[in-house]
């Protein structure tokens, strides 16, 4: 029998597994999202990296950074990260427990949980970043 | 380095044939807890009881110059590196990079990652000590 999914002639794969869309359940879709806020992370560790350098520029050099990054245009961006830091930390927490065999019966249950504790966090976040 | 295979891809439904754990799977995970305690401390300190969001130059400098501080900050660094350059590293095995060319690829993350951790010591300490 054919297995499911995005396959060639023979059988073989057109897309690696995680990437397929075929009979994926809504764990398997936040899984594959944290894959790709934390691929989107370490572009930003990067960032975050050539932005701290400019403090070896001395003070007028990173307190005008400081003052460009008060602007909302920045301040939204400083909600989307958290966003994503909060997405991939507490819905990478709900992968390795279940990863790891530890609570796999209440997996519906921790990714709500992890979704509540997102949008918290975003709410506590927002709130102090733009207010 | 890969922390799941194709085998036990899909978490829970398949999670009593999952194999052991790897090293790497383990050290993701442990890595991963690590950063949801130290990026909680980290965003909290270095900006939401900060007026503003940001320190100016000269509080910066005198925040890293805390031993406490600068240990968390370097601890910090050490494992979002980890985190970030495996977890690309996994999403890669999970693309089907397999071979010579998963070998060159894992030997040039583990240069990044060295370099990464070298150069934000480094970063570190100018500012604590030469700032």
């Amino acid at each position: 029998m054919m297995r499911a999914g995005l396959r060639r002639g023979d059988g073989r794969r057109l897309v690696p597994r995680w990437l397929d869309p075929h009979g994926r359940h809504l764990g398997t879709w936040a899984f594959v999202a944290n894959r790709l806020t934390g691929l989107g992370l370490v572009v930003y560790l990067y960032l975050h990296l050539v932005i701290l350098s400019t403090l070896l520029r001395g003070p007028e050099a990173w307190d005008g950074l400081v003052e460009l990054f008060r602007r909302p245009v920045f301040l939204a961006f400083d909600v989307l990260l958290i966003v994503g830091l909060a997405f991939h930390g507490f819905n990478g927490l709900r992968v390795a427990l279940v990863g790891s065999g530890l609570l796999v019966d209440r997996r519906k249950g921790l990714l709500v949980a992890a979704g509540i504790l997102v949008g918290l966090v975003t709410l506590v976040a927002a709130v102090r970043i733009v207010g | 380095m890969a922390t799941r295979t194709e085998e036990d891809f899909t978490e829970a439904t398949r999670w009593r044939r999952r194999p052991r754990p790897t090293f790497a799977w383990v050290a993701q995970v442990v890595s991963g807890v690590l950063l949801l305690v130290l990026l909680t401390a980290h965003m909290v300190a270095q900006h939401f009881v900060v007026d503003g969001g940001l320190r100016t130059y000269a509080d910066v400098v005198a925040w890293i110059r805390n031993p406490v501080v600068f240990a968390v900050e370097a601890l910090l660094l050490v494992c979002v590196t980890w985190h970030g350059i495996a977890g690309v590293h996994a999403v890669l095995l999970d693309l089907g990079l397999r071979g010579r060319a998963e070998r060159i690829v894992a030997r040039v993350l583990l240069d990044l990652a060295v370099a990464t951790i070298l150069y934000g010591l480094w970063l570190l300490y100018m500012l604590a000590f030469r700032g």
